[in-house]
């Protein structure tokens, strides 16, 4: 009796799991998705040091430097903004000794030490870095999570003041967590 | 009964056979990417991404029936325990028992005193007693939200997790402190319970975070069921800290709690409740791109008062793991020592522990590889060697095959042994002349096979179906050896017990979400030849033979956010107690997001009735009631 009942219940939820599947999948936007549409947005509310900002008729130039994941996602997202009136120009480069020019650079190694290797090369120079890893030297000045289903960020402020870029207030409020400058 | 496994089985073809006919749905389109782009850095932050492929699942768990329940999914229910929160899983049973206790199990074994086959982990930290190898739930209370996650493992899990993995492994894993930097604040408060909770994170060094945190509650009591009214009421406090840190490839963690709660029933003593503390290091170091080691202590002390009797029971463990990955080769490998000593006194009545108090140890030694033998085919074989103080050597194999015929879908099947050893009960309880040490009591014994099939028939949806066979001997009979006392406790009962275990989660809408769950179970049990059992099968626990969970998540706007389940868990069938009735529950939680930080919410509990039956226990079960509270969370 209550093995047929089980049973009953059982097919029940076999016929609702198939008739779930088959609803049209009205897909929610993925994580790369909001982060290819971020990475460009980020330059707005940052500010370069003199010299190390593109000159007036210099492009803004974004890198993606070790492993792409947002393909042509990115090139979409970048050319839907723009930085101070200049267009932004998507590179791409498998070391960061080509990064010369990059204002922004987007590093993603083939492992978490491969990305600390990345970032290393990247340290003396005035370039806004962005990474996927939290913790330790794998770490950009602005690191993407997920928190509560939705794109987050941490920002390390004193990396930033380190390499002379400062970050509006707006950008610092909408951080998970910030890792203040020394003052 | 066979014609029920007949068809169960072509459920589980069903089951697993539609993924093929429901193949669609392409990448998001290119106007997603410039819809995006149009929105603010502030919008953007507020998108809720498809997050179903992004859990973490760890790896050497892969073929196994793993069920994940992320801190987001509890922040977002009506839970505010453990407990409440393993409700979410539908390989766990949970039945509370009064308002402090709960008995948990997967499988089967049911019942406060018998649940005794669940290995349960809180951030690497065992809390299954060895008093009666079972968990006793209330006196851990941690915050739900420093919660990252819970994997819930039905099936034996005991080569790579230890002991007492016989029937499922429970690990807990709180939030990495430099995740929980800044403040949070969470406050409830309704007719039938209120918490509040407090934690703090702040960076440290330059790659470090710490937090602190505080958790006060105060749960009523509730209506008396099968056993006696005993005037529950449950409230306590628990603080603690957990620390994160490290450079190159080195990970530190050092964490630690401490708690203390009360028990104010008529007949209790003053000093009556439960407190305790640990202390837990853990290292782990990257070597080089494919190997690592863990090292792990920790020492946990606590007891527990309750009228007359005072348990405690202090642990030290420690651990080491060895990860390489080279070649064809995953290897997994460690070893562990664990040493308890407990202590229990009784002046309740004539039952002691002979002696009353005893130091135990556990050592182990492991070796897991997981070997892919094609791009698709990946065999597991591993062994793990447990000598205790009780049983000598104990050989706990298991031999896993997946086969991940596409991206998108894995078959797996594996044969396992796992043994539960005995608890200090089993072999030290004696009430002379009535009862009689069980010197001779050896470990239960079990040999699983199971089978499943894990992925994303479609876009938006994921499914796992698992089917077990498990084979038990030895489990816990109380005999008559004198003539006729004194009794024992012996290991006279043999049998097995079948299942289906399903789940699937599917995204509707880019706002809705929705999950289903089912577990059945059937047991067979026979007495071994010339073998009497004076506890009638006690001890293979009162269960209800299937359970029915569906959950619906709806987010509205990012400002609304509405999440209700509802289940129905089959009757419990009386053998010795008088049994109870099947029941349909509900909770839900509703919640608006005033600002980007703060919340608020209300939700309840058991909505359909004023109070339930889940336990049948006839000294301790109380009733599970009805309960609805407003909160709030802030985050600054």
């Amino acid at each position: 009796m209550t093995g047929r009942r089980a049973l009953a219940a059982l097919l029940g939820v076999a016929a609702a799991a198939a008739a779930l599947a088959a609803a049209p999948a009205r897909a929610q936007p993925t994580e790369d998705e909001v982060k290819a549409a971020f990475i460009p947005k980020f330059a707005r509310y940052v500010s370069w040091p003199r010299g190390a900002a593109p000159g007036p008729d210099q492009p803004f130039r974004l890198c993606v430097v070790g492993r792409d994941p947002f393909g042509r996602l990115l090139d979409q997202a970048a050319a839907a903004e723009t930085v101070d009136g200049r267009a932004i120009q998507v590179r791409r480069m498998a070391t960061p000794d080509a990064a010369a020019g990059c204002h922004l650079a987007y590093v993603r190694g083939q492992s978490g030490a491969d990305t600390a290797r990345l970032l290393v090369a990247l340290r003396r120079r005035p370039v806004l870095t962005v990474t996927d890893a939290r913790a330790g030297p794998q770490r950009g000045i602005i690191h993407f999570t997920v928190a509560g289903g939705r794109v987050r960020f941490f920002i390390d402020e004193a990396a930033a003041a380190e390499r002379g870029l400062s970050i509006s207030s707006r950008l610092l409020a909408l951080a998970l967590g910030v890792r203040q400058r020394r003052t | 009964m066979r014609h029920a496994t007949l068809c169960a089985g072509t459920a589980a073809a069903l089951l697993s056979g539609h993924p093929a006919a429901a193949e669609q749905a392409g990448p998001a389109s290119a106007e997603t990417a410039e819809e995006l782009s149009g929105l603010s850095i502030e919008e953007l932050a507020r998108i809720p991404v498809r997050s179903a492929s992004k859990r973490e699942e760890p790896l050497s768990a892969a073929p196994t029936a793993l069920f994940v329940v992320t801190g987001e999914e509890i922040e977002a229910s009506a839970a505010h325990s453990i407990p409440e929160a393993l409700r979410l899983a539908p390989n766990l049973q949970v039945q509370q028992v009064d308002a402090r206790q709960y008995a948990i199990t997967a499988r089967g074994f049911n019942s406060l005193e018998t649940s005794n086959k669940l290995l349960v982990l809180i951030d690497g930290r065992t809390i299954y007693s060895p008093l009666a190898s079972s968990v006793f739930w209330e006196l851990h209370n941690p915050p739900v939200e420093d919660i990252r996650q819970i994997e819930v493992i039905s099936g034996p899990g005991g080569t790579l997790y230890g002991p007492n993995a016989v029937n499922g492994v429970v690990n807990i894993l709180t939030r990495d402190a430099r995740d929980t930097l800044g403040g949070f604040v969470r406050a409830t408060a309704g007719g039938d319970e209120r918490s509040l909770a407090a934690r703090y994170g702040a960076p440290f060094g330059g790659d470090g975070a710490v937090r602190v945190y505080a958790h006060l509650f105060d749960r009523e009591d509730v209506a008396p069921g099968i056993g006696p009214d005993l005037d529950d009421r449950f409230r306590g406090w628990q603080a603690g800290f957990r620390a994160d840190f490290g450079g190159g490839g080195d990970h530190f963690t050092v964490q630690g709690d401490v708690f203390d709660t009360d028990v104010t029933a008529l007949d209790a003593l003053p000093d009556d409740g439960d407190s305790g503390h640990n202390l837990l290091a853990r290292w782990s170091r990257q070597l080089d791109a494919g190997s690592s080691v863990e090292v792990q202590a920790y020492y946990d002390y606590f007891e527990r008062e309750f009228l007359l009797v005072r348990d405690s029971l202090q642990t030290l463990d420690a651990e080491v793991q060895f990860n390489r990955r080279a070649g064809a080769h995953e290897l997994v490998a460690g070893a562990g020592m664990r040493t308890t000593r407990d202590e229990f006194i009784n002046n309740l009545n004539l039952f002691r522990l002979d002696p009353q108090s005893r130091r135990l140890w556990v050592f182990n030694l492991f070796a897991q590889d997981r070997i892919a033998l094609s791009p698709a085919l990946a065999l597991t074989v591993g062994l793990k060697a447990e000598r205790t103080s009780f049983t000598g050597v104990e050989l706990l194999p298991n031999l896993r095959l997946a086969w991940q015929p596409g991206e998108r879908a894995l078959l797996w099947g594996a044969v396992s042994r796992a043994v539960r050893t005995p608890s200090r009960i089993d072999r030290q309880l004696a009430n002379p002349p009535l009862l009689a040490r069980g010197d001779d009591f050896v470990s239960e014994k079990l040999i699983a096979f199971e089978a499943g099939y894990r992925g994303r028939p479609s876009e938006s949806t994921t499914l796992s179906v698992s089917v077990f066979l498990n084979l038990y001997e030895d489990i816990r009979t109380t005999e008559f050896t004198g003539d006729p006392l004194p009794i024992r406790l012996r290991n006279g009962l043999r049998g097995h017990s079948y299942g289906i275990e399903a789940w699937s989660s599917t995204q509707l809408m880019p706002w809705w979400r929705v999950s289903l769950g089912a577990a059945t179970l059937w047991k067979d049990f026979e007495l071994e030849p010339g073998a009497v059992d004076l506890a009638r099968g006690d001890a293979l626990g009162h269960d209800p033979d299937f359970q029915l969970l569906a959950r619906s998540h709806i987010s509205l706007a990012d400002r609304l956010e509405l999440n209700a389940g509802l289940r129905w868990v089959g009757d419990i069938e009386a053998r010795s107690g008088p049994g109870i009735g099947d029941h349909v529950e509900a909770d839900a939680r509703l919640a608006y997001r005033l600002t980007g930080n703060l919340e608020v919410y209300v939700a309840g509990r058991n909505l359909l009735h004023r109070t339930h039956a889940e336990s049948d226990d006839p000294q301790r079960a109380q009733l599970a009631e009805r309960s609805i509270f407003a909160g709030t969370r802030m985050r600054f």
